[in-house]
This record gives structure tokens, sequence and C-alpha cells, in this order.
């Protein structure tokens, strides 16, 4: 399994410079300027700088929440690029929503290194999926539908649960992303592309227990 | 006779000395067997001729060390036996089962602790092991695998030596809430709540188990360890809610057919499908439908090229004894 590296893109620099010397502050002056050459050019430009504080415990608590989500997509779509059980549309879309979640997993594994903290990577948890979720295109879209309802609801709630305000732009980036996701698999699979004004955010408790379903 | 009596004797004294708690039954015949706490009440289950003694792994490992007269040592980690091993104490070690982590919490639940979220509210006492037992290790694992240790270890009020006195204590309210494994929690199940440690947090907790280098006793010793490793004590390990060694690993038994053109169904009959993720002829993925557990249809991919196939499952790869032979259109 490809293991998404540790480089981060937008959050990066929000890095709290206490933590760094002055060295590491250079070393990550550097990357963080490629990375935001990147980030401009995928992603676009998340938020402005944070303050000079260290993150709040609460937001990196989230922010491990947040990288197991994007572990758990990313593993997910790749199987599903694996299996090869889709219509070629469909695996364009499964390829690019890989390709989405792996992004993601850099930004939000960017504000733990930010921090100095260690990001999980896919080695660190083990996934698991219903029986069947990669011997059809239905089973696979099904299943997206319920992975990306869990990480849009996810990251509604971190936008709303973290306190840093300048990480808030990127997670509705992300959100938006997902949102994008879920509407597609719902609608190639003969659902409705988009239904609720406000799509519920979940609490990082009721976001957590939704992971179990796809861990073991 | 009397030399046994003295050993459990000397155990009884080692362990006390540790602080640790112990528990032996004199033995009609067997091994003298220093295992993890959490192990109380399965070993027994498995073969009750044994002499026990049950302590927190770290402190067993430190017995040994300074001679201990044990023949099997069990702990609930696989870094002390490794350790023992280079050390020359303990023969190679081999896991023997896995294990999961749990918050529990006293059946009032003053502090109305539903999740392990939860843990981070001021003035919650929480009791844990101390860090050198395998389960306080665990314990501080997924708190930062969470993000939460800032806000919770503020919170601990007591450090034990084993799993089973962090169980007791919260048991008889003396904490909110303890972090055991899930077989502790189970010994219990009218004395405390059980909280889910989520899955996706949760450490790999594996348990190993090495003969001591100057035990008199080798012979038996492996004896016990293969009476653990097999279906047996497998079963009673499990009946105990222990984990198995590892998942079931898939495996292919039949080809429908030896040869066919791309496009053609084939089906697979085998053991443990149920969770395949992806079928290959050569690395070129071919579509598949899983029927049962034993059985899968799968379609000769376009790109596919003659050689065995390849079944691939979270616990592992199955590869067709014969090749199959793809046929030109």
């Amino acid at each position: 399994m490809d293991a998404p590296g540790r480089a981060s893109l937008p959050f990066e620099r929000k890095v709290p410079t206490h933590f760094l010397s002055r060295s590491d502050l250079f070393s990550r002056g550097a990357k963080g300027g490629a990375a935001l050459l990147l980030a401009g050019a995928a992603l676009g430009r998340f938020a402005e700088d944070a303050a000079a504080d260290p993150l709040p415990a609460a937001d990196l608590a989230y922010a491990r929440l947040l990288v197991a989500v994007e572990l758990l997509g990313s593993d997910f779509y790749r199987q599903a690029v694996a299996a090869s059980n889709a219509k070629p549309a469909v695996a364009k879309y499964l390829k690019k929503a890989y390709a989405n979640e792996q992004e993601h997993y850099q930004s939000v594994a960017g504000i733990l290194s930010g921090a100095g903290v260690t990001p999980a990577v896919s080695a660190d948890i083990d996934f698991s999926y219903p029986s069947g979720t990669f011997g059809s295109e239905g089973s696979i879209l099904k299943t997206a539908r319920q992975l990306e309802s869990i990480m849009l609801g996810a990251y509604l709630g971190a936008v709303g649960g973290m306190q840093t305000a300048s990480l808030k732009q990127g997670l509705a980036q992300i959100a938006a992303s997902e949102a994008q996701h879920l509407s597609y698999a719902s609608s190639v699979s003969g659902g409705k592309a988009f239904s609720l004004a406000f799509p519920p955010a979940l609490s990082i408790d009721q976001a957590s227990t939704a992971l179990d379903a796809f861990t073991s | 006779m009397k030399f046994r009596t003295i050993a459990v004797l000397i155990t009884a004294a080692l362990v006390c000395a540790a602080g640790a708690s112990a528990s032996s039954s004199s033995a009609k015949a067997g091994v003298t067997v220093y295992a993890a706490a959490s192990l109380t009440d399965v070993f027994p289950a498995i073969d009750k001729s044994n002499t026990y003694s049950f302590a927190g792994s770290n402190a067993l490992a430190t017995q040994i060390t300074n001679g201990a007269p044990a023949d099997v040592f069990a702990s609930a980690n696989t870094t002390l036996p490794a350790q023992l091993f280079a050390q020359g104490v303990v023969e190679k070690p081999v896991v023997f089962t896995r294990n999961t982590l749990v918050i529990v919490v006293p059946k009032s639940n003053p502090a109305e602790i539903k999740s392990i979220y939860d843990l981070t509210k001021p003035g919650v006492k929480i009791d844990v092991a101390n860090s050198a037992v395998p389960v306080g290790s665990y314990t501080l694992q997924v708190l930062g695998q969470m993000g939460l240790a800032s806000q919770v270890t503020p919170n601990f009020v007591s450090q034990e030596t084993d799993v089973r006195t962090v169980l007791s204590k919260v048991q008889l309210g003396q904490a909110d809430a303890g972090f055991v494994y899930a077989t502790d929690a189970r010994a219990v199940p009218d004395g405390v709540t059980v909280i889910r440690v989520p899955a996706w947090a949760q450490p790999k907790i594996a348990y190993s188990m090495a003969i001591v280098a100057k035990s008199q006793n080798k012979a038996a010793a492996q004896a016990f360890i293969d009476e653990v490793l097999s279906k047996s004590g497998q079963a009673t390990m499990l009946k105990y809610g222990f984990l198995p060694i590892t998942a079931p690993v898939p495996a292919i038994t039949k080809l429908s057919l030896s040869k066919g053109k791309p496009g053609v169904s084939v089906s697979v009959t085998g053991a443990n499908l149920t969770g395949t993720t992806s079928v290959t002829f050569q690395g070129v993925p071919a579509k598949f439908k899983i029927v049962s557990a034993t059985k899968l249809v799968i379609t000769v991919p376009t790109k596919a090229k003659t050689g065995a196939i390849t079944v691939t499952t979270p616990a592992g790869t199955a590869t067709s004894a014969k090749a199959f032979v793809v046929l030109k259109r």
C-alpha cells in the first residue's frame, strides 16, 4: 500500500515558531514556499498565517482524527481503483478521488508535523470494509457514499470545532471537496446529487465513532 | 517437592517485593509460568497443572533476569521477551495471542463518561498502569494517537503496577475511569461498564511467550507453549475474549477452468475469500464477484497474462497452485 508521505502543504505555514530551531525555521521556510506554490496550483490558498501561538490541544486532537479520516479515504479509493470493477467514467472518478484524498492527507498531516508531532501513516491503522465492498461498481459506490458522508460531516464539525481561526478556510475547502465526491457517488449510483441545504456536521466523538465501522 | 515449594515461596516473595499483585497455585506437575496479569483467568483454564505467577510483565521480566525460577515467560507485549531474548535470558519468543484496549468506568459512572473524549474534562479521576507495564504503555499510545495526551494525562490520579489493580480500583469506585484490556473488563461484567477505545486509535497489542534459558524443565515448558498455540488452546483464548494470532488468510484450492480467453468467467474455490480486495492475473487486475467465503467468480481481463492467479484480502494473499493459460481471442 502506498503510505501517504509526511510532507505538508498549506497548513504547514501555521507552524508555531517557538517549536522550531532557527535552522528548522529556515528549512521549513524554503519547503513552505515550494509547498505554497503547489497549494496555489492544486488546492488554493487556505488561510492567513496563524499567530505564533501553539495549536490548542483540542485542535491537535481534531487534526489526529482528520488524519485518520484521510488515511481511510485514501485506503478505500486505492483499493477501489485496484479492484478494477468500475466502468471507465466511474473508474476515472475513483482515481481522481484517490488523488484528492492523498492531497487532503498531506494537508492535515501538515498540521501535526508543523506542531512537532508525527502524523499517523497507513500502517498504523487496520482498515476493514463490509464483505463484498470491492466486488462490484455498485457496492464500491455505496460504500463511497457512506464514507464521504462521514468525511464531509467530520470536516464540517472541524470547521466549527477547531479553535485556530486560520485553519478554518482550509478545512472548509476540504469539506467542499468531500461534498463533491459525495454528490458524484450519489448521482452516478441512482441517488440524488444533493438534497440538504445544511448537511449535518459531526462532533469529534461522532466522527470517531463513525470511523469505527471501517477499522478493525 | 521441597524444591518446588521453596520455588513457589521465592516467587511469591519476589513478586511482592516488586510491588506487583501476584497469585500462585501449587502444581501437581507442570512448569512454572510467569505471565502477564491479564492472563490470570485464561492460562489456568488452558492448563491447571502449572504453577503460575501473574503480575505486570515488566516486573516479571526483571525477576526472571535476576534469576527467578521460571520455566516460561508470557508477556503482554512482544518487546520485553525480545529484549530478554537479545540478552540470552529467554529462548526465541513466539506470538500467541492479541488483545484490545478499552476504558472501564464504575457502574454508577459518577463522572458521566460516555466516550474517550470525555476523559479530557477537568477533574475526571483516571487510573492507569504505569508506563513500564505494557498496558500503561499502550494507554499512552492511544492517547498520543488521538492527540489527547496533554489533556488527559493531568487527570491521572494513580499509576498501578498491573492491569488487574486498575480494574479493581475502578470497580471499587476509587477512580472514575481506567484503561484495561478488553479481556480484563470481561472478567467483571457486573462490576464495570465498558467504553470502547476507537478502533482507529487502537495500538497493535500482541502477546509473546518464551522458554526461560535457565529452565531445568525445557521439554515441559515447550509442551505448555505448544498447548497454548494448539487449536484447543487458541479456542480457550478466544473464549476468554482474546483475539486470534492473525486474521485467517485466504487460500485458493481450485479454478473452474485451467485456460480461457479474456472475458471468460472463472470460478475460484478456496477459503477466507469474503474480504477480497483484488484479483490479478500476473499483476493485471481482474473484475471479480464475491459469491461466498469459499467462492469468487472472476473475469479474465483483456490484458491478462498466462500464470498464477492472485487473490488479496486484508489478511494476506493467495496464489493459485497452477498457472491459468490465457488464450488469444
